[in-house]
């Protein structure tokens, strides 16, 4: 910029005219904590691909069941059973001569809604205990012997235990991973809490008089909504597989029920002669849990406000 | 310090306790008949049977069966399996199983923790660039997948392209290497994603910035610092890692048929032996316990700032 | 005139920040002479860190300088690239020590080590093992030099207070002996007392070594006592240099001008301070002109228009306004009329609002109870602004929450209005207390709640207290709060991130005033904000004192502040007061011990004074307290000493 000092005009040397009011008018920072988490999530195409095959197979698992064909349909004719992939059954047929792809989304469905379940349980109890636990500094010692106490018995055992006491069933399934899982999760909360709990603006609820719930719903909760949100995504791989566990040990859901966990269990039993009746159902697992994984801890990368950049 | 262990070691004993009257009391729920051997039931009518469970004391209130319990076990006695291996002490029959899921479990370790922690590091190293890139996605995959899934596929489809064996023979060193790799790969992931996550926080704290600042070169700063403080967090959970071995793998060892302990308690729970499966879940949760009580007597031993006051920092 | 070592020319840094580029420094230049202390001041976001983190290479990973020169000794470091360039020049010729003590320290390896290392590194790889001993020694020797003793060379950073930590810290840095110490903020982080002493340390070692120093900071009470030259930044740009006393005594940069006289050593009381409106410029957008011209009530046209350049004023003193060009000249300056004040300040009534009568609080920590504080008795008049004055730690904060009943106290009593307030309060006894009693807080950041919009955080208090009968009444309370601290009321609708500094603290003031309470308590209600923004918020305060008759109490460790603000002072050290009298009385003639140290510690914006100053070290074991036992005592009307009867002989005596 070269502008000679003595040429310039003595009228620009007059006073500014200027708004002072505008001076407040300016927002420091166009920063917003849900807007950046969003854009830093959605940035990634992976997030988006993953995002979208998720709601693609969410729909269709719960779309196909309506319409396609009836998985239980059991054929006498031993030339229907065991059928490799064809047009009719894209999957094959499996040794009493249902069709695979069916029971595969059945499967599915079934699957995630016990996941789904367990999520909405596991999740909401350790949010709301998670979120007390953390700010209520008196209830801190009994909460931690409770959570040395749950955690320290092998989780397996108390899987194996649990779900031999209370009978395989759907509920009891929900009852049983739940039951341990909700204060892992409460913990998790309860940590982040800490960080907040004697920040200034929980101390100035307090001084005008909000009582502890409105403390912990408006102050606390908010604070640890994307928390909720990545450990949702979380608990659906993990609740998948705990059942496929289950299943192996023979305490899943019970045999007639089709889930994916005893798909793969049957499938397993004829891998070496029919491999594609383990292989294609645990395809579809595979794809389900890594992408609600990798999704659950993008969006945790999204939302944790260093990575805002 | 030593006010801290003794403080720690009671903490510790009271959860023991706790926890092993939860586990007794949830077994209370489980059906009478566990407490026979197939023929005994079968061959005893009703009021034989019903004397039968009071000699055993298991129709007195559970406070009075705990009492008995807990006698019995400062005695050393952990009572005698029923159905599974019939009238066999539970001493004995871990005597004979723990030393194969032991040494499994404590090869495994070891192979995880030196690969792993060598991942980690390469993975901290070149962070973002395509080695952190495949050890993420390694350990995605197997953190994501249900591990039966990928289990089952080495055990039978590996094995196949490898010409290794399906099961596991004690004269057949070949046979040890699929149970082995098997039982590593989820805790190598483990041990990478920590160590690189843990030396990556180091990295991003202030005093790195001050060391960088006095001229130290990073290779420098990587060894003396960010190495040594990233390993503190990750040795708390060593003591436990190495004490569960004794638990076995129950899928890897189910799979390969190792005699382990691996099988042995879900084996217990499916043919209702009560007391196994009673003896089984104290010894795995006291050695739980135990492990934590030990991870954090090594953290005070590694990390300065706990001696002085006695709380983590 | 003394060599210039280091040169730095048009410097522009560029950050990349959420997909937009932020330009951090716009154009600064400065040259650096051997020997001197050159003080960089500027408030937060003004560039002064990013600036000198650059003369090293340790800007963060999405930063990099677009264009400019750094010359030093004979390399252009603007032109380095690869880490092995920069580590010829890190610690062995150019290092930084960072703000927070707390954290520059590795918390695993023992202090010693700490600089055994720096200066084993320093002496190349091949000596590192060999010669262990003669490093330690070294390292020892060092550790004297910064006042640490050497038998705490195997002590972990843990183990020492912030003070002693930054002094392990300086010689770790000094231990690579370098030509020139960069000094970011060192004190900002430490209590006042210590903060003289650390200033102290850096002007000896300086001597010593005879380094070269840069110090960075926005405490022109620090520049006035540490430099020999001064340059001022503002958004990116340096804006005025020269000698100190030039900067000092005859600013020619508006904002320097503003910057000086909006300080409250400056003020006088009972009026309104000179402040400077609005806040700095956002650096994301293009800026045209003066940066400083929106804040500037004279600016002129041009200012608007185009990039000033550097005026020289002296051979020593330049500035980059277009106030000095001739054509100026003459003008007269809106800012040099007085503003009259509205009223002043009412007097305080003898009427006694709050009253606390032998406090005590403490805390458990493991099995062992320690007291915060202790024993602690005072009455606030109604209409007063009283002030409780301590560094970090000394109960202070702790005091106010009790009054607000967030902490339980011990023993004692709190009567509030006549009332006793900590105790078990029926409903509504506490809605009524909690109504008329209301809390500023120190953290402008932190005491918001993010993911509330302002409408829900100025009306909390009257949801919970259920004080509005229709939503009609709700909002134009809010409505009148927010303009009451000028705040516009379409804002309501905002997160409070959308804010500055200095409106989020007005928010927070806001918040309190709707609940329309009688007492306020202020816990360091500017400490946090930047220099330019803390005049606007002590005329808000004392404006809303004198149009709705508030009693405050004011809690700082900032005793600039508290001399201008308030009517009585309390000082409160290690959970006990050790002195309460009227304001002057206590300026003017202290008498406690502690109360002297802290005076001497302030740091003085006149150069004049600062330079005679000499601290005065309080070390409590100077009270024979063993045997003759201490305790409340009056040495003149309105003035009280803790103190034994020797003592408190000797004290009246010079009353």
């Amino acid at each position: 910029m070269s502008i000679d000092l003595q040429e310039l005009p003595d009228e620009l040397f007059e006073p500014l005219e200027q708004d002072p009011a505008s001076l407040e008018m300016t927002g420091f920072s166009n920063y917003s904590y849900w807007g950046s988490t969003l854009r830093t999530f959605a940035k990634s195409k992976l997030s988006i691909i993953l995002i979208s095959v998720i709601g693609i197979l969410v729909a269709f698992s719960f779309i196909y069941p309506i319409f396609g064909t009836d998985p239980n349909t059991v054929y006498l004719d031993t030339t229907k059973w065991n059928q490799k992939a064809s047009l009719a059954h894209p999957f094959g047929t499996d040794g009493l001569g249902r069709d695979i792809f069916s029971r595969t989304w059945h499967g599915t469905r079934n699957s995630l809604m016990l996941a789904m379940a367990i999520a909405l349980v596991e999740i909401g109890v350790g949010t709301i205990v998670g979120a007390f636990w953390g700010y209520m500094r008196n209830l801190d010692p009994i909460m931690l012997e409770l959570y040395n106490i749950i955690t320290n018995i092998p989780s397996t055992v108390y899987l194996v235990l649990m779900s031999y006491i209370m009978r395989p069933s759907f509920v009891s399934l929900v009852i049983v991973l739940a039951s341990r899982g909700w204060i892992s999760e409460a913990k998790f909360m309860r940590n982040r809490v800490l960080s907040i709990r004697e920040s200034e603006y929980n101390i100035a609820s307090q001084c005008l008089g909000a009582p502890i719930w409105r403390i912990v719903l408006k102050n606390i909760i908010p604070y640890i909504i994307s928390l909720v949100i990545m450990e949702t995504a979380l608990t659906v791989p993990s609740s998948i597989g705990s059942e496929v566990f289950l299943g192996f040990v023979g305490l899943g859901l019970p045999i007639d029920t089709i889930s994916l966990g005893n798909l793969v269990n049957q499938g397993r039993s004829n891998f070496l002669l029919y491999p594609q009746q383990l292989l294609l159902p645990a395809g579809v697992l595979c794809v389900i849990t890594v992408s609600f994984y990798i999704a659950g801890n993008r969006f945790a990368d999204a939302s944790d406000p260093k990575n805002h950049v | 310090m030593i006010k801290y262990i003794l403080r720690r070691a009671a903490q510790s004993l009271a959860t023991i306790c706790l926890v092993i009257f939860a586990v007794f009391m949830l077994l209370r729920m489980m059906p009478k008949s566990g407490y026979f051997t197939r023929e005994d039931y079968i061959n005893m009518d009703e009021g034989m049977r019903e004397s039968y469970l009071r000699s055993l004391g298991v129709l007195d209130p559970p406070l009075v069966q705990f009492k008995d319990f807990i006698g019995k076990l400062f005695h050393g006695d952990l009572g005698r399996s029923i159905t599974v291996y019939p009238k066999t002490p539970v001493l004995d029959i871990l005597k004979e199983k723990i030393p194969y899921s032991a040494a499994f479990g404590l090869a495994a370790e070891i192979l995880s923790m030196t690969v792993g922690m060598a991942m980690g590091l390469v993975m901290s190293r070149e962070k973002g660039r395509w080695p952190d890139r495949l050890g993420t996605a390694y350990a995605v995959g197997v953190r994501a997948v249900p591990s039966l899934v990928y289990l089952f596929l080495i055990q039978i489809w590996v094995s196949k392209q490898l010409k290794l064996p399906l099961l596991y023979y004690g004269n057949r060193p070949n046979s040890w290497i699929l149970p082995l790799v098997s039982m590593a790969l989820s805790s190598i992931a483990w041990y990478a994603i920590w160590l690189r996550r843990f030396m990556v926080d180091e990295e991003n704290k202030e005093y790195i910035q001050f060391a960088r600042v006095k001229g130290f070169s990073k290779k420098y700063i990587t060894k003396h610092h960010i190495w040594r403080n990233a390993l503190v967090p990750i040795a708390i959970g060593l003591p436990s890692d190495f004490l569960l071995i004794v638990s076995g793998s129950l899928v890897i060892e189910n799979l390969y048929s190792i005699p382990g302990t691996g099988g042995l308690l879900v084996e217990a729970i499916k043919r209702m032996d009560n007391n196994l499966v009673q003896a089984l879940v104290m010894l795995y949760a006291t050695l739980s316990v135990l492990g934590v009580f030990l991870g954090d007597l090594l953290v005070v031993l590694v990390d300065p700032r706990i001696k002085l006051s006695g709380k983590e920092a | 005139m003394a060599e210039t070592i280091f040169q730095a020319k048009d410097i522009v840094i560029k950050f990349k920040l959420r997909d937009r580029v932020l330009t951090a420094i716009r154009g600064a230049s400065f040259d650096l002479k051997k020997g001197e202390t050159l003080a960089l001041v500027g408030e937060s976001g003004s560039g002064k860190s990013v600036f000198t983190k650059s003369f090293i290479g340790m800007l963060d990973k999405n930063g990099w300088i677009e264009s400019g020169e750094l010359l030093y000794g004979g390399m252009d470091l603007a032109t380095f690239k690869q880490e092995k360039e920069w580590l010829k020049i890190r610690g062995k010729r150019i290092v930084m020590v960072f703000q927070d003590p707390m954290t520059s320290l590795n918390p695993l390896k023992t202090i010693g080590e700490q600089i055994r290392e720096a200066i084993a590194w320093h002496h190349g790889k091949e000596s590192f093992k060999t010669d262990k001993q003669a490093f330690r020694s070294e390292a020892m020797k060092i550790l004297n030099q910064v006042g640490i003793s050497e038998t705490r060379y195997f002590q972990y950073p843990h183990e020492f207070s912030g003070g002693m930590r930054q002094r392990v810290v300086i010689a770790a840095a000094i231990a690579c002996k370098p030509e020139i110490l960069v000094c970011d903020e060192p004190t900002t982080a430490l209590d006042v007392t210590i903060q003289a002493q650390i200033l102290q340390l850096i002007q000896k070692l300086q001597k010593e070594l005879g380094m070269t120093v840069i110090y960075i900071t926005h405490d022109l009470g620090v520049v006035a006592a540490v430099a020999d030259r001064v340059a001022v930044m503002y958004a990116g740009q340096i804006v005025e240099y020269g000698d100190l006393e030039e900067i000092f005594k005859s600013p020619r940069h508006p904002y320097t001008k503003a910057l000086l006289q909006s300080l409250p050593q400056l003020g006088v009381k009972g009026q309104p301070l000179k402040s400077i409106q609005g806040t700095p410029p956002n650096l994301y957008h293009d800026i045209t002109g003066d940066a400083f011209a929106p804040r500037n009530p004279d600016a002129m046209r041009i200012d608007a228009m185009h990039e000033p350049p550097m005026f020289k004023v002296s051979e020593t003193h330049y500035a980059k306004t277009w106030t000095l060009h001739e054509k100026a000249a003459g003008r007269l300056s809106k800012s040099c009329e007085t503003q009259p004040s509205a009223k002043t300040l009412s007097a305080p009534t003898n009427e006694v609002l709050l009253s606390v009568k032998n406090l005590s609080v403490c805390y458990k920590l493991g099995r062992k109870r320690m007291f915060a504080v202790s024993d602690v008795s005072f009455d606030i008049m109604k209409g007063e602004t009283f002030s409780l004055v301590g560094e970090s730690g000394s109960g202070k904060t702790t005091i106010g929450r009790a009054i607000m009943k967030i902490v339980p106290t011990h023993s004692g009593e709190i009567l509030f209005q006549g009332k006793s307030v900590n105790r078990r309060m029926s409903g509504a006894e506490l809605r009524q207390f909690r109504q008329q009693a209301q809390m500023i807080f120190q953290d402008p950041i932190a005491s918001l709640n993010e993911r509330a919009k302002v409408d829900y955080i100025v009306s909390e208090g009257l949801s919970s207290l259920h004080l509005c009968n229709s939503e009609a009444e709700r909002q134009s309370k809010v409505k009148k709060a927010m303009e009451e601290v000028g705040l516009h009321y379409e804002f309501v609708s905002r997160f409070p991130h959308e804010f500055s500094g200095g409106q989020r603290q007005r928010i927070g003031i806001a918040r309190s005033l709707v609940m329309d309470p009688g007492f306020v308590i202020a816990d360091e209600p500017i400490s946090s904000l930047d220099v330019s923004i803390r005049a606007q918020i002590i005329n808000l305060l004392n404006d809303l004192k004198r149009e709705r008759g508030l009693t405050y109490l004011f809690i700082a460790h900032d005793l600039s502040v508290v001399k201008f603000i308030s009517d009585r002072v309390a000082v409160i050290y290690q959970g006990k007061i050790v002195e309460l009298a009227n304001s002057d009385d206590l300026f003017k003639n202290p008498l406690h011990p502690y109360t002297k140290s802290l005076l001497s510690a302030v740091p003085n914006p006149d150069p004049d004074v600062a330079r005679l100053k000499s601290f005065e070290k309080y070390d409590p074991s100077m009270h024979a307290y063993a045997t003759d036992k201490p305790s409340w005592s009056k040495v003149a009307e309105g003035h009280f000493v803790w103190a034994n009867e020797r003592e408190l002989e000797g004290y009246k005596r010079l009353v």
